[in-house]
Order: structure tokens, then sequence, then C-alpha cells
């Protein structure tokens, strides 16, 4: 009988069950979310709740047997949000736990390629989206953004933001996910946030004007390719790009 | 003049000057708006499909000089305009803060003088670091014939600074840009090159001292407005790399705007030409390969149909194939179908555990071009007997599955893959 730990869906709460999959060693257990837990005849399921020690102890564990490295991708891919990705994470620190540091150097091993590959489509989308994102300025002068990025990126632009964006109060607004990073005052926090009524600044109209001019102009006519624009611009990013309105 | 019509003029004059790249710089820090991203970041892409990481602008189209090749000669007859320091700080702030750009690129025409159009971009870009206190990327472009006090002020105030070459000869330029000569253009580029390096050996003992285009300076080059080789072209990068340390030389496909009897009559601009320097161009700064071995004088243009790792590949036959578990990186580089990455992963993975021919395959190999130039635990995937020609013909193969040699099918092939070479990061 196979066993299938559930959590709560926080990042903690996934370290939990982790921590008692590893400990535990059996050789198909699964992790899933609360929510998406199915009952099955041949599983068993264990409520793994959230305690921070026992997370602690799996970072401890990845850390210790992997390293630095092994915590990103593990961190990463945890934020794919991809169906899977929490079993695939635990085949992988089970061979972190068996083999040590040299776990990341099997590149062609399945399971290493699984996480790692995750790792590698959220750092791709986070380094895409500190390009796309597009802030409008509000009456207040807070600097608005929404986007709707595949995986839970928002962790990983905040920091990037933060630093350049300083000076200004920010909210990066991820509606698909109904969460934001505020940035207010020197602080950054996230909250859940639903829908935002903006009140936008009166010149802003005028400069996203210049910017959508800037944009048009700035093709070359004897060398259109919408294949190669389509391409580093998928179409599912442009609503919330300005200069595709 | 409205500034949205200042804008278009001055965007539209700008937009055939290749370079993109908002890379190799740090700045930022505390206080002030912005910063820099190491690895640059893109922010859009155009219907061409080149990115747009910079607000790439001149700050006037007014030019003094009647360079055949340029869109914005004395003898066009096109609206002129000219953006005010004022008008070009505030208007890249604006950009930066909504995160449409990444900072400014800032070039001219020559207005008035060399000195006088340096003044001016100077102090737009002193305005922007100063008044503003903007820490995002700024590229400069240095006006040739400029007082060389002048050009020291923009390595202090920029990221990154250039001077275009774009004619590889001194007798095209002496044709084409009667006001340019080959010691105009590279004298200031060689004291921008002195004047990074010596910053940046100060800067390793005194942290503290100011920085001089630590982002280093690039350069461009026309490609097909006259009758260079593409090995001449190649040899010419290669002396830029290694002399002058450039960062980066951008090839742009002569696009025919005006007429002019001493330019060629083009039909279409020489893109496939034009992605094939950058693929050596990238032989030479990141595989290790010499101008020499990819062109001799024989070869002095690089082939259309295959790319240029392939062609010497196919050349140095008795080279092949590699045992990918023994191989150096270095040797591993010159296969066809293995790129950096996967270069790198291979000499990670075969410290695990012995590579097969599937797994290379899991590491991103392409493995349609490489298994003729590759052996894997002694298995070996390609032809039997391989020669030159049998390969050439899988490999067209490969391209084609019609069987038919077709340049122009090849060409859209290639143009819808141009990504990592217009838009390049690096």
């Amino acid at each position: 009988m196979s066993v299938t730990y559930t959590y709560d869906g926080s990042f903690e709460g996934f370290l939990t069950a982790l921590a008692l999959a590893v400990e535990k060693n059996l050789p198909d257990s699964a992790i899933v979310k609360e929510a998406a837990a199915e009952a099955g005849l041949f599983s068993e399921f264990i409520k793994a709740g959230s305690d921070p020690q026992k997370a602690a102890a799996a970072r401890d564990l990845v850390e210790s047997r992997g390293s630095a490295e092994s915590w990103q991708h593990l961190r990463f891919a945890f934020l794919s949000e991809a169906p899977g990705a929490e079993t695939a994470i635990l085949e992988y620190v089970k061979l972190l736990a068996a083999k040590g540091p040299a776990a990341d150097n099997m590149l062609a091993d399945d399971r290493v390629k699984k996480v790692h590959g995750l790792s590698a489509r959220v750092g791709g989308e986070a380094h895409r989206f500190k390009g796309f994102v597009r802030f409008k300025e509000l009456a207040d002068k807070t600097l608005y953004s929404k986007i709707e990025p595949d995986h839970n990126i928002l962790p990983l632009l905040a920091p990037h933001f933060r630093a350049r964006l300083g000076t200004f109060n920010w909210v990066i607004h991820d509606s698909r996910r109904n969460n934001a990073a505020l940035y207010f005052k020197g602080k950054l926090v996230y909250a859940p946030l639903a829908s935002a009524r903006l009140l936008e600044d009166g010149k802003e109209a005028e400069v996203r004007e210049l910017w959508k001019h800037f944009f048009k102009t700035a093709a070359i006519k004897e060398r259109i390719n919408p294949k190669l624009q389509r391409q580093n611009v998928p179409l599912k990013y442009r609503k919330n790009l300005t200069e595709f309105d | 003049m409205e500034l949205q019509k200042k804008l278009e003029i001055l965007a539209d004059s700008a937009k055939y000057d290749a370079s993109c790249a908002s890379s190799g710089s740090d700045r930022g820090g505390a206080g002030g708006t912005g910063a820099a991203h190491l690895s640059g970041v893109c922010h859009s892409w155009t219907a061409d499909g080149r990115c747009i990481s910079l607000l790439k602008i001149l700050m006037t189209n007014e030019c003094v000089y009647d360079c055949a090749y340029c869109v914005n000669r004395r003898t066009n007859d096109t609206p002129k305009a000219i953006l005010t320091p004022d008008e070009i700080a505030g208007l890249t702030f604006e950009f930066y803060k909504r995160n449409y750009i990444e900072g400014l690129f800032l070039s001219s025409g020559v207005t008035v003088s060399p000195d006088r159009t340096m003044e001016l971009m100077l102090e737009a870009v002193r305005k922007l670091r100063q008044v503003f206190r903007f820490n995002g990327y700024v590229h400069l472009k240095v006006i040739p014939g400029a007082d060389q006090a002048l050009i020291d002020q923009a390595g202090l105030w920029a990221d990154r600074v250039s001077v275009n070459i774009e004619l590889p000869t001194d007798k095209s330029l002496r044709l084409l840009a009667p006001g340019k000569t080959k010691a105009t253009v590279l004298g200031p580029m060689s004291r921008l090159a002195r004047k990074i390096s010596d910053s940046k050996d100060e800067r390793r003992s005194i942290k503290s001292s100011p920085a001089f285009a630590p982002a280093g300076q690039s350069t461009q080059l026309i490609i097909g407005a006259t009758p260079e080789t593409d090995r001449e072209i190649i040899k010419l990068s290669e002396a830029l790399y290694d002399k002058m340390r450039l960062k980066r030389v951008y090839y742009s496909a002569f696009v025919p705007i005006i007429k002019d009897s001493r330019l060629p009559a083009l039909l279409d601009p020489p893109l496939l030409r034009e992605h094939r320097l950058y693929q050596a161009d990238w032989l030479l700064r990141f595989y290790g390969f010499t101008a020499d071995e990819l062109l001799d004088e024989k070869h002095p243009s690089l082939d259309l149909s295959f790319d240029p790792k392939t062609v010497w590949a196919l050349n140095n036959l008795h080279l092949f194939p590699l045992e990918v578990n023994k191989a150096s990186y270095e040797e591993i580089l010159r296969a066809p179908g293995i790129g950096v990455t996967s270069a790198k992963r291979i000499l990670r993975a075969r410290r695990a555990a012995p590579l097969s021919l599937d797994d290379l395959k899991k590491l991103g190999v392409v493995m349609k071009r490489a298994i003729y130039f590759v052996t894997a635990g002694g298995k070996y995937g390609g032809l039997k007997k391989e020669s030159e020609e049998a390969i050439k013909i899988k490999l067209l193969e490969h391209k084609n599955p019609n069987g038919q040699l077709d340049l122009f099918g090849e060409a859209a092939l290639v143009k819808a893959g141009l990504t990592e070479t217009v838009t390049g990061q690096i």
C-alpha cells in the first residue's frame, strides 16, 4: 500500500510533508496538496500539518547532503506549481540523501532532470518578467503592475524591484493567484489581493502613448518577423504588456 | 514640435543601430532609482523580433556629415528634430520607473560640431545621473572627432560606450563616409580601451576609484553595403576583441533605405549572411576558434547552407568522432550540435556516471547533428563510412525533409531562429 502525504499548500507545510516522507523512505510515496488529494483504494493518506522544526530539518538535509544549489532547485521547482512537482521533489531529495552532492551531477537521471528542469522553467519565467512587469502610476504616485505568470514567481520578482524602485511605493499583483507583493515606505509584504480599484495619475495616459509610439517605430519594416516576435513574447503574456494593448 | 513627434523621428533614425544589450554592469546601491542587471534584461520585442532593452534614440537626426549609407545624412530630405537634455533625462526616467526599459541608449547625428554634440549628450546623461539620481543602464555613443576630455567624461557617466566603425575598411569609409576615416574612428576607440582597462586595474586596488564604462565598449559593422568579404570582417572582429578588448561587435545587415549610386542595389537586407557572421562571432568569443580556422583566402565567405562550426568540422573529419566521456571541454565545444551549455553539462554529468548516446539527448545535445561527430562509451550512431559528402547529404536531409536544397527555405528557417544572435543578451 502506498502512502500519500498531504499538506496545506504552504511551503512550510510542503517541507513538513517532505521531512516525514524522507524519514519513512517508503518506495512509492507521494506528496500532494490537501485540496488536490483524491481518495484512492490503494493509498493511505497522511496529513502532514505544518511544523517549523520539521521544515527546518528538511532544509538542513537538502543543504547538508546536497548544496545551496540543491536548495535553490527545490525552492524554484516548488514555485512551479506544476502537477506532480511535489512528488518529483521528494524523489530528488531521496536521491540527494542517498548519493550526497554527486546527485546534482547526475543530469541524465530522470529524477534530477525533472527537478532541475522545473527549476529552470521558473528561473526563466522570473527572468522574463523582470522585463515584462509594466507599472502604471496611480494618483497617489504608487506604481501598480498586474501580472499573470504560469509559475508563482512573485517571491523572485519582488527583491529585484525593491533593489531598483526602492524610492517608490509599488504593488505587483499576481491576479492569477490573487496575491500581491506590496512595497510601502521601504517595507515589503505579501498579501492576498483579489481585485484592485485603480485611479491613474493624470500624466499616465500620455507616457503610455509615448511608449507605444516608440515601440511601434523601433521595428524595421524590412525585417518584420512575427514568428520570432512570438517566440520572444508569447501571446499569453501580451495582455498585460502596455505596448501590445 | 510635440514631444511625441520628436520621439518618433529620433527613434526611427536610431533603430538601425543593432546594439541592444543592457548587460555587463551591476551599478546600483543605496539611494537613487534604478540598478543594472549583470546579465541584462530584455523588456519587449518589436515586430521584427529584435529586443528592446533600452530607450534607443538619437539626440538629434541633424547631421553635418553626408555618409551615403546613413538615413540621417545631410542631404536626406527628412524631418529633423532635436531633444533637449531635460527631455531626454525626463523621458528615460518616466519609462524606467514603469519598467518599460533598462535604461538609455543615446546616439546622435552631429549638430554644429562633434564637440557641441558630445557636450549636449553628456549634459543629458549628467542630468539623469545627478538630478534624477538614476542608477540604471546608460549606453552612450561617442562622436568621432570630439575632444578627448569629452570622450573621457562619457566613460564616467555611462555603463557602456561605443564608436561605430560601420564600414570595415578605410577604402569603403572614404567612398561612403567622406567625413570619416579609419583614424577618426579607431582613435577614440583605442583611447576608450585604454581608459577602461586602466580603471579596471585601479579599482582592483582601490575599490572607491570611479568606474569607467564598466560594461566596456562595443561597435557595429554594416554588412552588404560594401564589397568586404566575411573573412575580412571576421578578421577585423577578432582584432577588435583581442586588441581593443571590445565586449561586442554587432553586425547590421544593410537596409537600402536611400538610393545612392555608390551603394549596391539590394532587394532585401542580407539577413542570412548577418546570421552566419553572428555565429562565427560566437565561435570566436565562446568556442575558442580563430578567424583563420573558420575562413581562409581560398574560402573567404561563410557557407550559407551550413553553420560555420559544421563547415569547420566537415573540413576536419580526421579529428572526429570524439569520445564524449574522454574529450576535453575545448574539444567537445567543437562538435556540431553541442553548445556551451550542453558541453558544460556533459563535463558535469560524466563525473557522476559514464554517458551513453541516449544520455546526450537528455543533456540537450542536438543529436541529429552531433551524431556524426561523437561516440559515447565507444558507440557511434552516425554513418558507417563517414565522409564529408555523406554527412553533408544527411545534414541537409534533416534541414529539408523534401530532399531538395532550397536556399529560400533555409533562409526562412534561419530567420525564425535568429533569437540568440539578434537579441544578443550576452
